[in-house]
């Protein structure tokens, strides 16, 4: 690694690896982030056995065309619209930080680009914890922690949540401080990592962590779109949208949990920086070769146990990944012309087949009453509004929203997030920190949740310190479901049971068995 | 907000054509398409507006929240057991409450008698009153040069103001604008009871820089931001209240 003129000081703590590099100059809060990802520890080599699907960083190997992987549900597909991939040398794959992992290790081919928990477990296993995938930056529940004790790595290897660290108070995206609309106070920190006094949020470099999913690394052609509902002004709030760096245009604003970045190219910055520990910005030759494949790898569900192949000549325009690699982007999902996943009407054979079509169908037309849901009910449709799922699920092919969607259904925010329950039978502790939030005086409160309420994880929060943001999460695509579980930003939702479940909850839907089971296995097939 | 009462009030229904302005809890009623959004005062159930999308031009208001209804009653047949204002402003009060939460079923009498510009599902197409943001840059002769942008009482920008925002950019960019020109208002409403609510007093200030920093934040630098504020709460008139809570906009030189 070429070092950069010194932009950035690294901060010596005694006892851990020091940096001799420093960084070069990137956007808002990515320095701060430099700092603590270079004051974490970092194991030691990364040259372990791999598992029978386990990518290796700089294993070399040629990804396919089309790659197949197995999973519970039938086959995921990895498609290379470009061509076979050549791995050796290229920068996604390539360990190119000073943890020893490169992209490519929470991107998994086997788990649709993402990683499954399933797969996280077997490879502590298999390594006795020594893969660079457990690398303390965030990998462990925070750096500090002692290695090779699972208790350290608690909420990856029970969630499958990767250690997200964003200072606090936030950054403009000049880098200066943003005053927040509301304060944050810890009020359960299970990991150490808010109170610690170097990685905390009153450590010299002021960070809050939270614990989030890896997100795909596919179809982002979809999820970069330049259509429907990307301006200047995002259209849940009419706050100026965040925009492309070197090009000015507006961003689609849904690549990251917190839409914290606005393309391609700045989030493989950031994720070099903390999650590979390289220190500095990477130059454009490997960022070019990043984002290339990035935009070229596609992921959908190619075979289904059950219903059979998902690609066949014939079949459903919207199912298999073939379809996915040729669909249009920007469209927002309608019941004429462009429906959300389109089945057609001829897809017929089997059990499960039908059960599919009826599960698109819940998907689409089944109403249910949508309430107190942060940038859905307050943004024209009332609340409550009388809506379906792909009211918000409507990007064309995709299942996301079209743009800025960031949301907020309860999946971080109390009362409805999960929580473990505390009785005296009950001897789990929960695993995840609890922020107390409180909206300032000078500002309106939460319109559904008051001017004091608590969150696992502030979500768009932590980087607009917008009050309202607190706990929105940017919807996440619906591809390769089958492949990597567990859902939610925060891995609450172990199985697609667990994910309908929670809907069910939180809505008051009363979904029948019938309507629950076909939505879960049109889930499946995605 | 600030609330003054002059105990004015009036127990007869309201005629065709008279305003009515009040502070009351949103009510929603299911129907077999889209749900109502009624409210009542005064004993009279009044039609606030239907389940739309994001394009309507009345939307919907809040459970758990009170709602400053100002709407002119019409003479239209009745919409879901309500008397229908038209045209009506709406607006969220910002505080809960948590007594703002009734939810009707649906009554077979008060199903809707027409087709809704929007389903409670996927829509047919497109948005219900077509796309909300503009689908190209104006060109130097066609683009208005002032823009209005209205607001909910005490309110702030909000979704509804993106495609106006998104106009005023365009417009400033393809002229080459040289200044922008904003006012920001501050307004009261007198209700039908006679009491005046006033917004607060910095809003006229607030709502004219906003406007300043978002353009900023979407990247019109280099052009001058003429700033002003305009106090129109002194002699609410219980008419033209809701239209005073506004910010203008004026593009200028040098195309």
């Amino acid at each position: 690694m070429r070092c950069r003129p010194i932009r950035w000081p690294v901060i010596a703590i005694a006892g851990f690896w020091i940096g001799t590099c420093h960084a070069q100059e990137v956007a808002g809060h990515v320095p701060e982030q430099n700092r603590q990802a270079q004051q974490a520890p970092s194991p030691p080599g990364s040259s372990e056995p791999s598992a029978t699907a386990w990518w290796l960083p700089g294993d070399g190997k040629t990804l396919a065309v089309l790659a197949p992987y197995r999973n519970a549900f039938g086959s995921v597909g990895v498609l290379n619209a470009q061509g076979p991939v050549a791995t050796a040398g290229h920068p996604f794959f390539e360990p190119i930080g000073r943890n020893g992992r490169a992209c490519v290790s929470c991107h998994q081919p086997a788990n649709g680009m993402s990683v499954s928990l399933e797969m996280i477990r077997r490879r502590w296993e298999e390594t006795e914890g020594k893969d660079p995938l457990f690398a303390p930056v965030d990998g462990m529940d925070c750096p500090h922690l002692p290695a090779a004790d699972p208790k350290s790595h608690s909420l990856l290897l029970e969630r499958g949540l990767f250690r997200i660290f964003l200072p606090w108070p936030p950054k403009a995206e000049a880098g200066s401080d943003l005053d927040p609309e509301f304060t944050l106070e810890v009020v359960r920190d299970p990991t150490g990592c808010n109170t610690h006094p170097d990685f905390g949020l009153r450590s010299a470099n002021p960070m809050v962590s939270v614990y989030r999913r890896p997100r795909p690394v596919a179809n982002l052609r979809y999820v970069t779109h330049q259509g429907f509902g990307v301006f200047s002004f995002i259209g849940k709030n009419g706050l100026p949208a965040s925009r492309d760096p070197e090009t000015g245009l507006p961003s689609a604003m849904n690549l990251l949990s917190d839409a914290r970045q606005p393309t391609l190219k700045t989030q493989a910055v950031e994720a070099a920086v903390t999650h590979l520990q390289f220190d500095g910005k990477l130059d454009d030759e490997r960022l070019g070769r990043i984002v290339d494949f990035e935009r070229q790898i596609y992921v959908a569900q190619i075979r289904h146990a059950e219903a059979g192949d998902l690609m066949e000549a014939g079949g459903p325009p919207g199912l298999g990944v073939r379809n996915v690699a040729a669909g249009r982007d920007g469209l927002l999902g309608n019941n004429i012309t462009n429906y959300v996943i389109p089945l057609g009407d001829r897809w017929k054979g089997n059990r499960m087949r039908e059960s599919i079509v009826r599960g698109e169908n819940v998907f689409m037309f089944r109403t249910f009453w949508i309430r107190d849901a942060m940038h859905l009910n307050t943004v024209g449709l009332g609340n409550p509004t009388k809506r379906t799922c792909a009211t918000c699920h409507g990007m064309h092919m995709m299942g996301m929203d079209v743009a800025n969607g960031w949301m907020d259904i309860g999946t971080t925010n109390l009362p409805w997030a999960r929580e473990e329950p505390l009785n005296p039978w009950n001897s789990r502790k929960p695993l995840l920190p609890l922020f107390k939030v409180t909206c300032k005086a000078n500002v309106p409160p939460h319109p559904f949740l008051g001017r004091v309420f608590y969150t696992q994880d502030p979500g768009r929060g932590l980087i607009s310190g917008k009050c309202n943001d607190v706990g929105t999460i940017v919807m996440q695509q619906m591809r390769g479901l089958a492949a990597r579980a567990p859902y939610f930003s925060n891995g609450s939702a172990g199985t697609l049971r667990e994910l309908v479940d929670f809907y069910d909850r939180r809505f008051n839907i009363g979904y029948t068995d019938q309507e629950r089971e076909d939505l879960i296995n049109f889930l499946s097939a995605l | 907000m600030v609330m003054f009462s002059a105990g004015v009030s009036s127990a007869a229904p309201p005629a065709t054509g008279e305003r009515v302005s009040f502070v009351s809890c949103p009510i929603v009623r299911d129907t077999s398409s889209v749900p109502c959004w009624l409210s009542e005062y005064e004993g009279v159930i009044y039609f606030l507006t239907l389940q739309t999308d994001v394009s309507a031009p009345v939307n919907p208001p809040w459970l758990g929240h009170k709602v400053l209804v100002e709407g002119v009653v019409s003479g239209k047949a009745d919409v879901c057991g309500g008397r229908v204002l038209e045209p009506v402003t709406l607006s969220v009060m910002q505080e809960l409450d948590g007594s703002c939460n009734t939810l009707l079923p649906a009554e077979d009498r008060y199903n809707l008698d027409f087709e809704p510009p929007r389903p409670p599902g996927p829509s047919r197409g497109r948005l219900a009153f077509g796309n909300p943001t503009p689908a190209g840059a104006p060109t130097v002769d066609s683009a208005p040069r002032d823009f209005t942008l209205q607001y909910e009482f005490d309110g702030m920008v909000a979704f509804r103001h993106a495609p106006t925002l998104q106009r005023m950019l365009e417009t400033a960019r393809a002229t080459h604008a040289t200044e922008v020109r904003i006012t920001g208002y501050r307004s009261a409403s007198r209700l039908s009871n006679g009491t005046v609510m006033r917004e607060r007093e910095s809003i006229a200030r607030e709502r004219a820089a906003q406007i300043r920093t978002l353009l900023q934040g979407a990247g019109l630098e280099g052009v001058r931001y003429s700033l002003q504020v305009k106090d129109r709460s002194k002699r609410p008139d219980g008419t033209g209240d809701a239209a005073h809570r506004r910010a203008e906009v004026s593009i200028v030189g040098p195309n």
